[in-house]
């Protein structure tokens, strides 16, 4: 089988780590109705892992990855990238959205140099770059379209064009592709791992779909239901596999088949929550 | 995609521009369909010199008539000034308080929508004073802006302004949270984000705001020439009525409308230009 559990807090990943989440936990509102989002996890990410992080709705990973982000304070612990604690958002760590996150009034090449504009880089040689971006992601021909004119996947191609083109240490997705058409969704996967494989980016990517998962990451960690604790952590090799058919494979098949049952436990009880409640 | 997909696309495509064309010129003749009965409605119960008029000329005038004291009104004035200064003077009461209104309660308005501070400081009184109706201070600004153009920009003015303020307000809270949050994680300062984010999501509704705002302005006028003046559209039509000179009522009250139609036309224009991806998240 081409996942095996792994332990994200062992001493050496500990050292090596890039992204480390130390006791983080999330709880709004307080007294009696205080609902704890995340209780405290840790969790290290090296320097070039591809984190996956499923579980059922409600679980606290966007909650983890806005953290991470630096949208919201935790309630306590923390989030350090290259030994710095995370408190506000910045653009070493590029977020792509679900959808909706595009600025309208900016043509295609606009968005993509939104962030190196921000960051004060002359605008000529911002769109240079906002433009090889477009290209990598295979808008080239896009750049003076605005995002209303594209269909749901381009307009993801853009917003990940626009966080890459910043060069950021890690880049945090949160559910990019939930909302396209299962075709748009695998090409754009494929075209994920593709980059991922050249730029050698550290990923944390939030996720519901097990088979994208597997597909793209080299970590794979499960949530439970409500408060979300790590209930499993995998080191997965599909991802290695060149093979884009690989979804096809037994191994790959006994992989998911692991998974979703600690994930229908866990929806289980979600939904045993939900009644009792 | 192949050639025949690439064709069928495109014919696709061509179709539903052609049925959206048909349709929008099927609504232009029934929307001339409406005008054109009311107008006819209007000719017939007037007789227009053809017939007995159902409804006696002190009354409602024919169309020919009213037409007849446009041109009567354009030729020689009225009250010793033409009709070009009384609807200059009307526009430039209207124009300098509605842009004054825009210059100032815009900006305004985005300032407590952005920040917390101006917020607390400066929103509940302008919910407060929004109520109040501004007609009833109208003897209170002759009072204290005397009786020239100034107390009349002032009652135009008057209602104009918090609408204003609160529209740019709500424009700035209803920016999605994924937008300045995607700004801030590409790198951009408080200033940034405010302005070439905030700034222009805020645009539609700033826009919606000042084409509800216009009828609102143009009523207002009505208010500012009721008194303590001698000029202006909205003057000539009251004055006239006291002399049940209903043509000329009629003349005012066209005029008023066209300069009211007029500018939501203009500032529609400026809206589908400037905010071409409004309503297209």
């Amino acid at each position: 089988m081409s996942i095996e559990p792994i332990d994200l807090n062992s001493p050496e990943r500990r050292r090596d780590a890039k992204l480390m989440i130390e006791g983080l936990s999330k709880t709004y509102g307080g007294g009696a109705d205080a609902v704890q989002a995340l209780p405290p996890i840790d969790l290290c990410i090296g320097l070039g892992d591809f984190l996956c992080v499923v579980g059922p709705s409600g679980c606290g990973k966007s909650t983890l990855l806005n953290i991470v982000a630096g949208f919201e304070p935790p309630t306590s612990g923390r989030a350090v990238l290259d030994g710095r604690v995370i408190t506000r958002p910045g653009a070493e760590r590029g977020v792509v959205f679900q959808q909706g996150a595009l600025f309208n009034w900016l043509t295609t090449l606009e968005n993509v140099a939104f962030g190196p504009r921000a960051r004060g880089i002359p605008a000529a040689e911002a769109r240079t770059s906002a433009q090889e971006m477009l290209e990598m992601v295979g808008l080239g021909s896009f750049a003076q379209k605005y995002p209303y004119q594209l269909s749901g996947g381009m307009q993801q191609r853009v917003g990940i064009a626009r966080a890459l083109v910043n060069n950021p240490e890690v880049l945090l997705m949160d559910e990019p592709f939930a909302a396209l058409d299962q075709q748009t969704r695998e090409l754009l996967q494929e075209e994920v791992r593709r980059i991922w494989q050249e730029t050698g980016k550290t990923v944390m990517w939030i996720t519901h779909s097990i088979e994208e998962a597997l597909f793209l990451a080299t970590h794979i960690i499960v949530m439970s239901a409500r408060p979300g604790r790590i209930k499993a952590a995998y080191r997965s090799h599909f991802s290695e596999n060149p093979d884009p058919l690989v979804g096809a494979t037994a191994e790959f098949t006994a992989a998911r088949r692991e998974i979703v049952g600690l994930l229908r436990e866990e929806s289980q009880k979600a939904r045993l929550q939900e009644e009792l409640a | 995609m192949s050639a025949r997909d690439e064709v069928l696309q495109e014919s696709e495509t061509y179709d539903a521009a052609t049925v959206e064309r048909r349709a929008s010129r099927r609504d232009r003749w029934l929307t001339s369909t409406t005008f054109l009965a009311l107008f006819a409605l209007w000719f017939a119960v007037t007789g227009s010199g053809l017939w007995q008029p159902l409804i006696r000329p002190i009354f409602l005038p024919s169309p020919g008539a009213v037409l007849q004291a446009f041109l009567s009104l354009a030729q020689h004035g009225y009250q010793g000034n033409s009709l070009w200064h009384h609807i200059g003077v009307s526009f430039y009461r209207f124009a300098v308080a509605f842009s004054a209104c825009v210059v100032i309660g815009v900006p305004l308005g985005l300032l407590i929508g952005a920040n917390r501070t101006v917020r607390a400081l400066l929103e509940p009184p302008i919910q407060a004073i929004r109520p109040i109706p501004k007609l009833a201070l109208l003897p209170l600004f002759l009072i204290w802006f005397g009786i020239g153009n100034t107390s009349k920009i002032i009652i135009i003015a008057a209602p104009v302004f918090p609408l204003m303020v609160i529209a740019a307000m709500q424009a700035v809270r209803s920016v999605s949270d994924k937008k300045i949050q995607a700004a801030q994680s590409l790198g951009a300062s408080r200033w940034t984000v405010f302005s070439r984010v905030i700034l222009p999501a805020c645009l539609p509704g700033i826009f919606t705001g000042i084409r509800m705002s216009i009828s609102i302005g143009v009523t207002m006028l009505v208010a500012a020439e009721l008194t303590a003046t001698s000029d202006g559209i909205a003057w000539m039509s009251l004055t006239a009525a006291e002399f049940l000179s209903t043509d000329v009522v009629l003349v005012g009250v066209v005029i008023m409308a066209v300069m009211g139609f007029g500018l939501d036309r203009a500032i529609r224009a400026l809206e589908l230009r400037i905010v071409h991806w409004s309503g297209r998240d």
